[in-house]
């Protein structure tokens, strides 16, 4: 519990409060201000809006604790303020409401933008209003009631300056106005309410990361390996993407370290194996991250083997008890060999990388970025091998993909009819 | 869709900041949360700490010189959309601000945090790699400078160590003859950016360049010749910049990216 | 008659005010929802009120081998072998062949959706319910999954209910003498249609508050729903209590569109799960439970063929169209609520001899679909009306030809058409007729020919639609769900101070009926607006009802409020009589006042004397006072049947594929309208809705049942900039069923606009040769459809597999 102190509505309140509580939780829970809405406690509907030091605020986003200090004003504050009410009176009459729950965020954003701006026609007053969702009357009343407002009477139409209530004409009743216009950061800013002291680092239970080691590439002079990426077609819930490059380095050699499972493991950021392979079955853990979204999935796979075509393919799934997510996927590796202009014999790698999500992660649509994280896993493969091949013994930079803990695990894997399978007894 | 528990410190300086990083692997900086707080609500990212830097003056703080301007990594959306920092570009990062998400997000977003998150959609990673902009960067046992291409190093992914915050951005002065233009595609206003091309010339310091952004990687940068016209590209144009650039993409996506570029150079070059 | 004829001609005027039917009226509900003091289920505190949270299958099929709940939290986390005496949610119909599923409160054997509840979670606080959450262990073994129903209706396709046998609930069929068509039919079109999974997304979802009061030995459920008393009926079932035992109460409700008009499993088990632990129980859904695992609805796939003679009169319609139904079948309006109303619904507003359609109701690894604002009518209505337009070029004439030709005409009316539905009343070519005036067709043509100087292209579009609203017993006995609406009643009754309280059983929820039912009742009584009340949303202080949906609250309600105050009335006139010495039939109420010969008395006077001066009372007054409970059955239950008419005009940016709708008109006829501002709001928020269907709301799911957009940036529901300006037009052509020619209006909005956008676009579209035949219409859809048109590029971007082994594949792919 962190201790804060805040003013809410123009009252002093003092509150204790775990640090993940919403903002709009709090002042919901809390305070019993239920006129602040939740809708989707992502920042996209607005219908939590409240003001923070006078500046429009996503509730459900914002944190009570880092409000210590905050003036904050809910749609409850805004009874006798001269604007709002001609806001309500332009809503009515304009039919801006209907169900009333996006109303007071609605409201809320509607009177910062008239108090902010003038003279705004009807699609700049949409686009400024765009980041409040209404479901039932389609904008228009809205429109209108602000528009009416906006074009109001003299007493309207002079906003004053930021931080400034203009209805009281006055500054807001907060100390320093002047600060809060000045400060450039989310309010509120360096006000003098005491900082709570910093927690002790108790680093449990985590496995360290270690600062990334420069990349060692003894007896190189080259650049990096070249990896060209096409994106296939998915394959029933699996996305897929190729990629290929060439190693300077025999066919042979590529196998030999391909085929050596804890080698080729290491060329793999992200994976830590429990141990060496049990026939084909090998059992691991994939630290991924994206961001600042990080699964570590704990899984088996299956590495199956054509040697006449030189051709591995692993396979595998886990799960991430933490996320509740879970990862499938397979790398479908095929070498052959290329002479290379000055008659040397380099190998082309042709990869196949499937991956499938299910669970919290998968739902989180932006499935760009994870193939994005996918290809670079992939590149980042590519490098580490050629690096091994060059030096069995090199340092490879584990941590320098902070992705690869992410999607390895996944690569372990496959779809997941095809994981049943595999992990019933053949 | 509550996050998980987490510890919360407001340390009082950058270099507090960063030995509390430093110190507690499972830390991560919270500036003004318009990203961090819906992920953390949605249990996507379940830290063990939050290191509250919004109220650290230093990194709120704005200065210019004659070569450009420095923002601290805190400074809002909102306060540059409203013109309340120095604008190296005479108006143009003020545009962009007002183009991005919403006024309730803006008021508490962060150019610092737009960068650290490296989302390849934010319309700061874009804009700010056509402008040459350099981030300072300080750690638990020093500062650095990093061009910010090099900065990013994909999705959602920079250059940053554990125990590093970004402090600073600094882009370079503009001459009052340079031309921008920023066109940003998506599929509805104030969501996530489907493509984003921007363009960046002027005449009297040489540069020219042109950014495609919103890949889902990192945003990719030419340096235009100097015998590239100052002028809208065409079709052709924008399609071969996207190949120097290798981008890669399906035929949709890849006529998006040249379509803002192109309307990125139109707007540039409008006269 | 008293105050109000029972049929009006013509547009009401009612000579007594200004605050009565056709006034446009501000709403009474406004003031509180603008102070933030309106009251939802999520503001409910109750002492000791414990938060819940459930554990939902990560999986869209699998069998459930063990649910790990660790020691620390017994007693708070229960699963389905704890809910002893709890029946499973059974939604049947009486149609033949229906199959039925049986949903469970939380999952027992298996899952067969993600999303699906396995475990409740109880804990002070939502946050720490969810810990909970996190820390319970499910052990799944996966099963091969079944997400697209079309691969559903194929045999060998895994099976969700396996006793069934196929993935069937339903078929349902009708054929009126359609092979006689092809010897007739100068000209055929074909088109595969489809629209997409939607969620209904009111911006508040559902919330339950459940408490069991020993005091009163009840159950008292808050719960954010269209229909308490239905509510209340289902809980009865499931929990095997009386009807008596339970009280559901339905604050403020931010929104329905039909998501709640249904009974939902969470509401089940937190009222049995209060009774269980001994406190009130608080479960609010968040929006990734409301995309992800709930609110699903709308999924069509369509083959339909349009037969037309050389005239271009339509001969035929031949539909084979399947709905995704999802796993369980939703009480209470089944799992064919889609499907089975399409053969009945696709006709349209159209005369045409003859008539083959399929339909067919699949279960699919996904959440159940549910009701959705103009349940069917949206996706039969895109499916129809592209197709006709399709059938139009065809034939090389403009789009409405073929409509001219073809709709009913006024003189038929009223028209029973091919699939006997009755309609009302109407003049559906004027309507097409206004809106193509309106639209100013010409000079979009024009505009056409000159071409625009920014490169887009701009197309028109237009459709149409009826909606049969207020249907009632004879409609839903042959369908045969677990209710059946009948007679509609509300309770009038005087307060001593001589206000008037309305009491129904239907709810309110931004369709403005505490407004516009007082202007039903001040029609009738001339009571001033600001006295008068409308108590709703609880079944303890309400009369039963059905609920509200399928834009029936304005007849059945309306209709039952009139028929209160109408016999009010009649006891008032009648005390007033006698104090006014008058005969009965000498008296008549103008304006609130009892008027007789000889003078004349307020009504509100007339209510204190009957309350608080009985003395003053003649001894042979009717005892029966000032309260009255009515009933109200509509001559005909067969419903009214509003239309409309929609056009769009949209402008496509080729080469991005962004659409802007530059112009959008509605032609609509809902009979006599009680508030013109209201049903204005009602079309233009249906409209918005209709546009998020037409554009943008798609919630996707992969192959293994994953849906993919747990947020409202993936799942894009229309802001301010993507909703137009809307001009609409009203024809009031009165009902000749209803009691003061209404109709029901608060779908149709939504029913048309992805049909007239898609014909916009498709016109767009035409001199490119690319058809959109998809819903939404995406940028990156109209972009691909555009390049379908061109010769494919010399090589093809995407490299073909090596051959390997076993074909370079996955393994066992």
């Amino acid at each position: 519990m962190t201790r804060i102190a805040l003013t809410v509505n123009d009252t002093p309140v003092t509150a204790e409060v775990t640090p993940r509580t919403q903002l709009a939780e709090f002042l919901r829970e809390h305070l019993l201000l239920t006129g602040t809405h939740i809708g989707c406690e992502h920042g996209i509907c607005g219908a939590c809006t409240v003001e923070i030091d006078g500046e429009i605020a996503r509730s459900c986003i914002t944190y009570a604790v880092t409000c210590d200090g905050a003036h904050i004003r809910t749609i409850e504050g805004f009874d006798a303020d001269a604007l709002m009410a001609d806001l309500r009176r332009a809503f009515a009459e304009a039919h801006a409401l209907q169900c009333g729950y996006c109303t007071p965020g609605m409201l809320i954003a509607a009177r910062d933008l008239v108090r902010r701006k003038s003279g705004l026609n009807r699609s700049e007053i949409r686009t400024e209003m765009s980041g409040n969702l209404c479901r039932c009357t389609g904008y228009v009343g809205i429109v209108d009631a602000i528009e009416r407002v906006m074009a109001g009477g003299p007493s309207l139409q002079s906003a004053p300056p930021q931080g400034l209530d203009r209805n009281h004409g006055k500054p807001r009743a907060q100390a320093g106005g002047d600060r809060v216009r000045s400060w450039l950061g989310p309010a509120p800013g360096p006000v003098a309410s005491p900082t709570p002291a910093p927690p002790r680092a108790s680093p449990v239970g985590r496995a360290d990361v270690a600062p990334a080691p420069r990349r060692a590439a003894p007896g190189r002079a080259r650049g990096p390996i070249e990896v060209t990426v096409d994106v296939l077609e998915d394959v029933g819930a699996e996305s897929r993407i190729r990629q290929s490059f060439v190693l300077p380095h025999p066919r042979d050699a590529v196998w030999r370290l391909m085929s050596d499972v804890p080698a080729l493991a290491r060329c793999m950021p992200g994976l830590a194996l429990d141990g060496p392979p049990s026939g084909d079955k090998v059992s691991g853990r994939l630290e991924a991250s994206l961001g600042p979204i990080r699964a570590s999935f704990a899984g088996e796979g299956t590495l199956r083997r054509f040697p006449s075509d030189f051709r591995q393919v692993v396979a595998g799934s886990g799960g991430d008890p933490r996320s509740g997510s879970r990862a499938s996927g397979s790398v479908d590796y095929r070498l052959s060999a290329v002479t290379d202009e000055a008659g040397g014999e380099t190998t082309r790698v042709e990869v196949i990388i499937g991956y499938a999500l299910t669970g919290p992660l998968a739902q989180f649509g932006r499935a760009g970025l994870v193939r994005d994280l996918v290809r670079r896993i992939g590149e980042a493969l590519a490098q580490n091998l050629d690096a091994q091949l060059c030096d069995p013994g090199a340092a490879l930079p584990q941590a320098q993909l902070g992705g690869l803990s992410l999607l390895l695990k996944a690569l372990a894997d496959q779809a997941r009819a095809f994981l049943s399978r595999l992990l019933r007894p053949r | 869709m509550k996050p998980v528990a987490f510890a919360y410190a407001r340390p009082a300086s950058v270099g507090e900041a960063a030995q509390m990083l430093a110190a507690e692997p499972g830390a991560k900086v919270l500036a003004g949360g318009q990203t961090l707080g819906p992920i953390l609500n949605l249990r996507l990212a379940q830290p063990a700490l939050l290191i509250d830097i919004a109220r650290i003056p230093e990194l709120a703080a704005v200065g210019e010189d004659a070569d450009g301007a420095t923002i601290g990594a805190t400074v809002t959306h909102a306060a540059i959309e409203d013109g309340r920092v120095p604008d190296p570009t005479g108006g143009f990062l003020a545009r962009v601000a007002r183009g991005i998400a919403y006024r309730a997000v803006r008021t508490r977003g962060t150019i610092g945090g737009s960068l650290a998150h490296a989302d390849p959609a934010a319309d700061w990673l874009s804009c700010l790699s056509a402008l040459g902009t350099q981030v300072y960067i300080t750690g638990a046992t020093g500062t650095r400078t990093l061009e910010l291409d090099t900065f990013v190093r994909g999705t959602m992914e920079t250059a940053l160590a554990k125990d590093e915050l970004l402090t600073a951005v600094r882009i370079p002065r503009f001459s009052p003859r340079a031309r921008f233009g920023f066109h940003k595609i998506c599929r509805k206003a104030g969501e996530f950016a489907e493509a984003i091309g921007v363009v960046a010339y002027d005449p009297e310091s040489a540069i020219y360049r042109a950014v495609a952004g919103a890949t889902n990687g990192r945003p990719l940068v030419l340096a235009l010749r100097a015998g590239v016209a100052a002028k809208p590209f065409t079709v052709a144009e924008a399609e071969h910049m996207l190949q120097s650039m290798r981008y890669a993409g399906d035929a949709y996506e890849r006529q998006l990216h040249a379509a803002a570029l192109r309307r990125a150079s139109e707007l540039a070059f409008a006269p | 008659m008293l105050g109000l004829p029972a049929q009006s001609k013509g547009k009401w005027g009612s000579p007594v005010t200004d605050q009565g039917i056709g006034a446009r009226l501000l709403r009474k509900e406004d003031e509180r929802y603008m102070r933030g003091r309106g009251q939802f289920v999520g503001d409910i505190r109750l002492a000791g009120m414990q938060e819940v949270a459930f554990v939902r299958s990560p999986l869209a099929h699998a069998r459930i081998k063990g649910v790990r709940i660790p020691p620390a939290h017994r007693g708070r986390v229960f699963i389905a072998q704890d809910l002893t005496g709890v029946s499973a949610i059974r939604a049947d119909t009486s149609l033949p062949g229906f199959k039925s599923s049986l949903q469970p409160v939380l999952a027992a054997d298996k899952v067969r959706y993600v999303g699906e509840l396995v475990a409740l979670c109880i804990a002070p606080t939502r946050a720490e319910a969810e810990d909970v959450v996190g820390e319970i262990a499910l052990d799944l073994d996966p099963l091969p999954v079944v997400a697209d129903m079309l691969q559903a209706r194929k045999p060998g396709a895994p099976m969700v209910h396996e006793h069934w046998g196929d993935n069937l609930y339903l078929t349902s069929a009708i054929d009126v003498d359609f092979e006689a068509v092809k010897a007739k039919a100068a000209v055929s079109v074909t088109k595969e249609l489809r629209t997409s999974r939607q969620v209904m997304s009111p911006i508040e979802g559902r919330g339950v508050v459940a408490q069991w009061h020993s005091r009163l030995g009840q159950l008292i459920v808050h719960t954010s729903t269209q229909q308490p008393h239905i509510v209340r009926s289902g809980l009865a079932e499931c929990l095997g209590l009386d009807e008596g035992q339970i009280r559901v109460v339905a604050p403020d409700v931010g929104g329905g569109f039909g998501y709640k008009g249904i009974l939902l499993p969470e509401e089940i088990a937190l009222a049995w799960a209060t009774r269980k632990v001994g406190a009130p129980l608080r479960w609010i859904e968040d929006r990734r439970e409301n995309l992800t695992a709930n609110a699903n609805c709308r999924e069509h796939h369509y083959i339909l063929s349009a037969y037309a003679d050389a005239e271009g009169r339509l001969l035929a319609l031949d539909c084979e169209a399947t709905v995704d139904s999802g796993a369980y079948s939703a009480y209470p309006f089944s799992a064919c609520l889609e499907a089975g109303q399409i053969a009945s619904i696709l006709p349209g507003v159209y005369d045409f001899p003859h008539y083959r359609c399929r339909a067919y109701s699949v279960a699919t690894n996904k959440p159940p679909i549910l009701p959705y604002r103009g349940v069917a009518r949206t996706g039969v209505c895109f499916a129809l009306e592209v197709t006709l337009d399709a059938l139009a070029r065809k034939l090389g004439s403009e789009p409405n030809h073929v409509r001219f030709k073809s709709l009913v005409r006024p003189e038929q009316m009223p028209f029973d058409n091919i699939a006997k539905r009755h309609f009302d009343s109407g003049d559906y070519p004027e309507a097409l007729r206004r809106a193509i005036e309106a639209i100013g067709f010409a000079g979009v043509r024009e505009r056409q020919r000159r071409g625009e100087p920014d490169g887009r292209r701009v197309g028109i579009g237009f459709a149409m639609y009826s909606e049969q609203a207020g249907h009632g017993t004879s409609v839903y006995a042959a369908w045969g769900i677990p209710f059946v609406p009948g007679h509609e009643a509300a309770l009038a009754r005087f307060t001593p101070d001589g206000g008037l309280e309305l009491r129904i059983g239907a709810h309110s929820h931004g369709q403005g009926l505490e407004t516009t039912l007082s202007q039903v009742a001040h029609s009738i009584l001339g009571v001033p607006h600001e006295r008068i009340r409308l108590v709703h949303g609880d079944t303890a202080t309400t009369p039963y009802s059905t609920g509200t949906w399928g834009s029936r609250c304005m007849i059945m309600a309306g209709g039952a409020v009139a028929a209160a105050c109408d016999e009010l009335a009649r006891r008032v006139l009648a005390i007033a009589a006698k104090l006014l010495q008058a005969k009965p039939e000498e008296v008549r109420l103008v304006a609130g006042e009892v008027v007789g010969p000889a003078g004349r008395i307020a009504v509100a006077d007339v209510a204190r004397t009957w309350y608080r001066r009985p003395q003053d009372l003649p001894g042979d007054v009717d005892p029966g006072g000032l309260e009255v409970t009515a009933g109200y059955k509509a001559k005909r239950d067969t419903g009214t049947f509003s239309y409309a008419a929609h056009a769009a005009v949209v402008a496509i940016d080729p080469e991005t594929g962004e659409l802007e709708i530059m112009d959008y008109v509605v032609v609509e006829d809902a009979g006599v309208l009680v508030n013109p501002m209201i049903a204005d709001g009602q079309i233009i928020g249906g409209m918005a809705q209709g546009v998020g269907t037409a554009l943008y709301e798609e919630m996707r799911f992969d192959a293994q049942g994953q849906p993919l957009a747990a947020t409202l940036s993936d799942y894009l529901l229309p802001g301010p900039t993507e909703v137009p300006e809307v001009r609409i037009e009203h024809m009031e052509t009165p009902s000749p069923y209803t009691r003061f020619g209404q109709k029901g209006l608060g779908e149709g909005g939504a029913i048309a606009p992805p049909a007239a956008i898609t014909n916009a676009v498709n016109d767009a579209l035409q001199g490119l040769g690319a058809e959109l035949l998809v819903s939404p219409i995406t940028p990156r859809r109209i972009v691909e459809a555009i390049a379908r048109t061109r010769p494919p590029p010399q090589a093809p971007a995407a490299v073909e597999s090596p051959p390997g082994p076993d074909g370079h594949g996955l393994p066992g792919a």
